[in-house]
């Protein structure tokens, strides 16, 4: 029988591995890098670099199309039946397994207050940069006026 | 049949890609990094074009083919079929977009408002030459509002629904694989809509608003407006083995819904591609609008713009004339100069058999 994943306090599994996904590279190495350590032996199912297609919905009609392929980079690692999964954008092998890690780990219950931490400070500084980008944009807004 | 060989062809071409190449130096990550950094719209438009998302795959074919376009999206086009696909992501939907810019040329008043976004739209058109005498261009700051634009915004053509002005889209419910797809299946006339709309997505630039203008100047069927027109990020919602559905990050997306008057309601057109294009997307929504019913060999009929406005193929067939085709040629020469020589005998008087 697989053993039910473990989560964090106030995060869904979906939050979680949005915020990894869009994540600082460089944090997100540094932060995995030790937790290794602290995780059951691994084994890497998949490591891979690949495409995903983005369909659209077409407003005139309703009808999905195909906007094109993204580069993305995949992680998939197991240990003690757990599963970690781990996908972004680009060419980084090490953070998609970075992201595996964490989700790993997560799942496995262990280095909570550190992953809480490490999410935490990351979705925060995702909606900075998404608030600053909006404040910014709002600063373009127009109102029209006939005469 | 005969064939012409040529005699130190194998050097000829070592030394005419070293010649290309030489003229461009080292090509060093920091260059890559610079054209990524300094030049996104072109790498936006590499992009779409090749139908493949990553800036730094995109400057990288620009670094290598020094800048020239078709070369860097057919590299492109090469190197993604070297990867295996890993999946297809949740269709993206115009109201989740996070959006940038939008506008409407139709509707002062639309849901949401209007917001520019990043524009040279209203620039004045002068040349930075103090550069070139050794200053800096440094641009002046955007000054951020106090309160942040909503991320998502509603559809212009929903309201237009809910008010009778256009007949509501029904959504075709395909996902995934059932998602007809141009590059695993021929594109085949009339064209499924969702060929027509990703054949669209992946057009050369140039080409659709070629033959776009060509429909807004007249040469098509129905004069556009542009109800909606964004640029946006779209998240790229794929599956954990769990079945956890998550954004696994975002793309630039651009796109154009067009609109004409057609009996007593409203028609669109529409269409969107990777990158932010707001020309490619603009004009090929005008094809899209005009392409029904549209007369056989017109620049608006679905089979004329779609095999025309393939970049790739057509840049492709264009250069290939450049390559020797001196038999063919030779053949033609030598049945022009039997016809010169036939018109220069003396007439024959018929046989009698003739």
């Amino acid at each position: 029988m697989t053993p039910s994943p473990r989560s964090l306090t106030g995060w869904t599994h979906e939050a979680q591995l949005a915020v990894l996904a869009r994540s600082d590279p460089a944090n997100l190495k540094a932060f995995a890098d030790p937790l290794i350590e602290t995780l059951p032996e691994i084994t890497v199912v998949e490591n891979r670099t690949g495409l995903v297609m983005l369909p659209m919905r077409d407003t005139a009609q309703g009808t999905h199309f195909h906007l094109g392929e993204v580069l993305m980079s995949e992680a998939r690692i197991t240990a003690n039946d757990h599963e970690g999964y781990g996908m972004r954008r680009g060419r980084d092998l090490e953070a998609a397994m970075a992201m595996a890690v964490v989700d790993l780990a997560v799942s496995l219950g262990r280095a909570g207050d550190d992953c809480l931490a490490f999410l935490e400070a990351e979705a925060r500084a995702q909606a900075d940069a998404d608030h600053e980008t909006l404040c910014r944009v709002e600063a373009t807004r127009v109102d029209m006026e006939t005469f | 049949m005969a064939y012409v060989a040529t005699r130190g062809g194998e050097r000829a071409i070592e030394q005419s890609q070293r010649l290309f190449c030489a003229e461009m130096g080292d090509i060093t990550p920091d260059r890559i990094a610079e054209i990524r950094a300094a030049m996104p719209y072109l790498i936006d438009r590499i992009m779409g074009e090749a139908s493949l998302y990553d800036e730094d795959l995109a400057a990288l074919a620009l670094a290598q083919t020094g800048g020239e376009l078709y070369e860097a999206v057919l590299l492109l086009r090469a190197w993604r079929t070297t990867q295996p696909r890993i999946s297809v992501a949740e269709p993206v939907t115009q109201d989740a977009l996070f959006t940038h810019r939008r506008i409407s040329a139709a509707f002062k008043d639309i849901p949401g408002g209007q917001v520019l976004g990043p524009t040279l739209d209203y620039a004045h058109r002068i040349l930075a030459t103090t550069v070139l005498d050794g200053q800096v261009s440094t641009p002046d700051p955007v000054t951020p509002a106090k309160m942040a634009s909503p991320p998502r915004q509603p559809s212009v053509s929903a309201w237009q629904a809910e008010n009778g002005l256009l007949s509501p889209a029904t959504s075709d419910h395909l996902t995934g694989n059932d998602i007809p797809d141009v590059t695993r299946e021929p594109l085949l006339f009339p064209a499924k809509r969702a060929h027509t709309l990703q054949s669209l997505a992946r057009a050369e630039t140039g080409g659709v608003l070629a033959l776009g203008y060509a429909a807004q100047r007249g040469y098509g069927q129905a004069h556009p407006t542009v109800n909606e027109l964004r640029l946006a990020e779209a998240e790229i919602v794929v599956t954990h083995p769990r079945g956890t559905r998550f954004s696994a990050g975002r793309v630039k997306v651009s796109q154009a819904e067009v609109v004409s008057k057609k009996g007593s309601q409203l028609e669109l057109g529409f269409s969107a591609t990777m990158g932010w294009n707001e020309v490619k997307v603009i004009a090929a929504a005008t094809l899209d609008l005009n392409s029904k019913g549209a007369p056989k060999g017109s620049a608006t009929e679905e089979e004329f713009f779609l095999y025309h406005t393939e970049g790739v193929e057509s840049s492709g067939f264009c250069i290939h004339f450049k390559l020797p085709h001196y038999v063919t040629f030779q053949s033609s020469l030598d049945a022009m100069r039997d016809a010169k020589a036939r018109k220069a005998a003396p007439e024959k008087s018929p046989e009698p058999a003739e």
